[in-house]
């Protein structure tokens, strides 16, 4: 009776679970090594035990049934929108965007677990359809769950979170099953859109849109953050210059290092083979998961390990991207790795859910 | 069943292609950080070695401090200083050299603010100097192409505008201490300056606003070539105090070469509007280079400049304290204002003599004119009939033997004596003659003159206790907003407003009738009271055998008055130290106050040419009462 209960721990896939805590360890060594001694030291504390909280919350959620998540989805996706709305209204601005709830001197994202809300609402809405081509109805139903918490951050206003939102609609549409013809038109109809948004706006409304979705851009005085940290990763060469010897990240040219620009930190002290090593656990830990979702037991399994990859996979993308110029810098933080403790423990919880499908692959239920 | 395995089917081939294109982007990204760190390391390398970025600090202009009517005491001037960005320094040791030959400094003294400067991060400048002059300047520049190391950066240097006026209240600036760096949580930094006294230290968040920063990237020459960031710095708040420049400068003109101290305050605020204490010393001088000689020739000197008389002096109060005598026991009902006692000249209690300062005596007086002709025996009497408990409770009630809130650090609190406080504090028990002596302000009962002013205050006012304070307002210089002071007064002990009116009628009589200890002090036109006080220094015996400074020898002259009778708007305090009797010493300094005060041109003072002797008191001083001793 026990068994059937807890199963037992041998169905932890320990590559998931592997990749993950050495993610966060690499990340509190970097968030020390940036911050001890300045204005921020005991950040690497504080990160500490985030990091133990996300274990904690991972745990519960291997333990914890999924599918009696998946069931109460829906809920769990309300009661998370609440928050949202009321930053919304009454919101203190933090760092100019209003999306921090503050509980003592911690301060939480709530954007950050209705993410996961949002990924078990659309795992249980494929679930239950699971139509070869995606019908109509699903595509809306999928672009209404999306966009709505997508919205709601996006006026606080947080672009970079907000974004994060958008690779589940990838996700759900791409593994939904969209036709072929779909695809094509929903391309040509976001190039139509911008390309006919980019001659009918003036050259003062797109100033203003991008200063709108990017606040902190002039602050610093065009191109700062992306030359500052190109000349950090650029100048770690191939060892790097050894750990808490950048000159870059030490003389704190980097203005936000610990945080979104961790990689770039590792990349000046531990080299071309530190980001190598960052690289390789996020793609062990994102290809071990896919791999678990083709074997899961359900479709909702399936479609929840889906959507949290997908949302590791964009953040990891676009931030090493960033880093070195490919893309424009967002506030996406490194999962894991960067100094946030919402985004570190609903990462882990994000984990949790991944291996709680694959521990319970051959449990009846 | 068959259908969902279909699905399952295609689901899992849509599946492996995103595992590739994981994989291919992972892959694409390692590409693309070998591209920057391999191919193009070199170059980078070279530009994160040579990215030279400067931190200069962005000052905040530190607020000014202006007097009630907005004359402005303290501002601000500009000055230069010599920056070390050790980044940029070709050897350490030749910048040392530079710097040591350009100003002349100690060399131990530029290393030591070398090493200390280690604990920034490398573009934050190390401040070597401080004040140069405008060749020192000159040659920095033209020495750019060898020392680029070195900048000089306009500051600005906080000039008091009326030298040692006041000095004692507006404190001084210095270069912040290791310790209050470390107290400061880094908030400061090394070379920062820093309110040490005075309201530059009690409004030091106020006044220092919050400091900038913009960082620049400079060339080989050290010539700005980009600006990469800018906080703007948040100016101080201008600081309004309650002092009136005009009195405040009166009475310094006053004091002269006196030692002393004199206060002036409003007795229903406590808004103080003048805070003297003599000898002053420029606050000037701290912000330009002190050498260690001047330092320690201002700490030695023995009339201790550095002293703020009126709130860290403690003193035996003499006559003035029969004033709150005389409201306690009508407050606390322990005299009959009518009743009269006979003076002799002297008194008799547990067997000791107790004289009058007036060898002959009063003759019968009641309790105004005790207070009038401030007569010892009257108040020898009443000490006796209240003990020293009740007098203990009495100047409890006035504030004495607590600090008075003023808003300045380091206020004595004084003592009261009880019997308590001399069984446990003072190990020898209390001897009914100390009670006697107590009555009239003698014993071990000590008070600041601030504590004065402040209990005189709260006995005009029929027991309201004010908190005096110096803070006025304080106003943003970008929005204007004021801020401004508010502290109700405390209660202290009650009084029938009829019986209050005897207590300062007779201190009206001590000024304004013949006889009165202060008749000479009257100032034409205002309707003031007074109470003078005189303390002894040492007995008469010690005078014949230390022979040696007469001057040191004489009486500490206390006077205190305030005006108008009917409704008080000023209280002043004077404290002569070795000035003789309080009405010569102190009296003519509280008078001079007064008038300015209420606007009055006053006729030529005591001591002065042209006064004519208006009172029939013999001008020597007065007989020195025997010293009581238990």
């Amino acid at each position: 009776m026990m068994r059937r209960v807890f199963p037992i721990p041998r169905r932890l896939d320990l590559i998931v679970l592997g990749c993950g805590i050495s993610l966060a360890v690499l990340g509190i060594l970097f968030v020390s090594s940036t911050t001890e001694g300045g204005r921020f030291s005991g950040l690497a504390t504080r990160q500490t035990i985030w990091v133990l909280v996300g274990l904690g919350a991972m745990f519960a959620a291997v333990l914890f049934d999924y599918r009696v998540l998946l069931k109460f989805s829906f809920v769990i996706y309300c009661v998370t929108l609440i928050p949202l709305v009321y930053l919304l209204f009454f919101g203190q601005r933090i760092a100019n965007v209003k999306s921090w709830i503050r509980v003592g001197s911690f301060q939480f994202q709530p954007a950050e677990l209705t993410k996961v809300a949002t990924a078990l609402l659309l795992a249980y809405l494929f679930e239950s359809s699971d139509e070869t081509r995606m019908k109509l109805a699903t595509v809306a139903k999928v672009g209404t769950i999306v966009m709505i918490p997508f919205l709601l951050v996006f006026l606080q206003p947080d672009a970079g979170l907000a974004a994060t939102f958008l690779p589940l609609l990838g996700m759900a549409l791409f593994f939904g099953g969209l036709p072929a013809r779909a695809w094509i038109a929903l391309v040509l109809a976001i190039a139509l859109l911008a390309g006919i948004g980019w001659f009918v706006l003036a050259d003062y409304q797109k100033a203003r849109i991008g200063t709108f979705l990017n606040p902190e851009a002039d602050v610093l005085g065009s191109g700062y953050q992306v030359r500052q940290s190109k000349i950090a990763v650029g100048s770690g060469g191939f060892a790097g210059k050894g750990f808490r010897s950048g000159t870059q990240s030490q003389l704190r040219f980097l203005p936000v290092q610990h945080t979104d620009f961790i990689l770039a930190v590792i990349a000046e002290e531990w080299g071309f083979l530190g980001v190598c090593l960052v690289l390789a656990l996020f793609a062990g830990l994102l290809l071990r998961a896919m791999s678990l979702a083709r074997v899961a037991r359900d479709r909702g399994g399936v479609f929840l390990i889906l959507a949290i990859c997908s949302m590791l996979f964009f953040s990891v993308v676009v931030n090493a991207s960033m880093m070195i110029g490919l893309l424009p810098t967002t506030g996406i933080p490194l999962p894991l790795v960067s100094y946030g403790g919402s985004s570190v423990a609903t990462s882990f919880l994000g984990i949790g859910l991944i291996l709680a499908v694959e521990y319970r692959r051959f449990a009846n239920a | 069943m068959l259908k969902v395995r279909e699905n399952r089917r295609e689901l899992s081939s849509r599946i492996e292609i995103a595992r590739m294109a994981v994989g291919g982007s992972f892959a694409v990204l390692a590409i693309a950080y070998w591209y920057v760190q391999i191919v193009q390391g070199g170059h980078y390398f070279d530009l994160s070695e040579n990215n030279r970025i400067r931190s200069v600090k962005l000052t905040a202009p530190r607020g000014y401090v202006l007097d009630r009517k907005g004359s402005v005491l303290v501002e601000n001037e500009p000055a230069y200083s010599l920056q070390l960005y050790r980044r940029e320094s070709k050897s350490l040791e030749s910048s040392v050299e530079f710097a040591v030959r350009l100003l002349g400094l100690p060399e131990d003294q530029v290393r030591a603010r070398v090493a200390r400067g280690r604990r920034y991060p490398e573009f934050v400048p190390i401040p070597i100097a401080e004040n140069l002059t405008l060749e020192e300047v000159a040659e920095v520049e033209a020495r750019a192409p060898e020392h680029p190391e070195f900048a000089v950066s306009i500051s600005q240097r906080r000039l008091y505008k009326r030298g040692g006026s006041a000095a004692h209240v507006l404190g001084y600036l210095a270069e912040a201490t290791p310790d209050q760096i470390r107290a400061s949580a880094n908030e400061y930094r090394m070379g920062d300056w820093m309110g040490q006294k005075g309201i530059e230290s009690s409004y030091e968040k106020l006044l220092s606003g919050t400091n900038g920063e913009k960082r620049v990237i400079v060339d080989s020459h050290a010539r700005e070539i980009a600006e990469e960031s800018r906080i703007e710095s948040r100016p101080g708040q201008n600081l309004f105090l309650t002092l009136d420049r005009d009195l405040q400068e009166i009475a310094e003109e006053s004091f002269a070469d006196k030692v002393g101290s004199a206060v002036a305050l409003d007795p229903k605020t406590g808004q103080i509007l003048a805070l003297v204490s003599s000898p002053s010393y420029d606050p000037n001088w701290f912000t330009r280079r002190v050498t260690s000689e001047e330092w320690s020739g201002l700490l030695n000197d023995e009339n201790k400049p550095l002293q703020n008389r009126a709130i860290q002096n403690m003193y035996s109060p003499g006559s003035v304290f029969k004033i709150f005598l005389a409201y306690g026991a009508l407050a606390l009902n322990e005299v009959d204002p009518n009743a009269r006692v006979f003076c002799p000249g002297y008194a008799t209690f547990y067997g000791r003599t107790f004289h009058c300062h007036r060898k002959g005596g009063h003759g019968w007086v009641d309790l105004r004119n005790a207070i009038k002709l401030s007569c010892d025996v009257y108040f020898y009497n009443l000490g006796r009939r209240l003990g020293v408990d009740r007098i203990s409770e009495i100047a409890h009630a006035f504030g004495f033997g607590e600090p008075t809130g003023l808003d300045l650090a380091h206020e004595k609190a004084g003592l009261v004596p009880s019997e308590e406080w001399a069984r446990t504090k003072r190990g020898a028990r209390w001897y009914p003659s100390e009670t006697i002596s107590l009555a009239i302000g003698q014993g071990p009962l000590l008070m600041t003159p601030l504590q004065v002013a402040r209990a005189v205050s709260a006995l005009i006012e029929g027991g309201r206790l004010p908190t005096p304070h110096l803070f006025l307002a304080s106003q943003d210089p970008k929005t204007g907003v004021r801020l401004r002071y508010d502290s109700p007064p405390k209660k202290s002990l009650a009084i029938d407003p009829t019986r209050l009116s005897i207590v300062k009628n007779g201190m009206w009589a001590v000024v304004n009738e013949p006889g009165g200890t202060a008749f000479g002090s009257r100032v034409p036109g205002i309707e003031a009271g007074g109470k003078t006080g005189t303390v002894q220094v040492v007995g008469r015996e010690s005078v014949v055998r230390a022979g040696a400074d007469r001057h040191l020898l004489e009486d500490h002259a206390w006077f205190t008055a305030f005006a108008p009778i009917d409704d008080p708007k000023i209280v002043v305090v004077v404290f002569v130290e070795h000035g003789g009797h309080g009405s010569a010493a102190a009296a003519p300094i509280a008078r001079r106050l007064l008038a300015r005060y209420f606007g009055i041109p006053l006729p030529p003072a005591p001591g002065e040419p042209g006064f004519q002797r208006a009172s029939s008191r013999p001008a020597t001083a007065p007989p020195a009462r025997k010293a009581v001793s238990p």
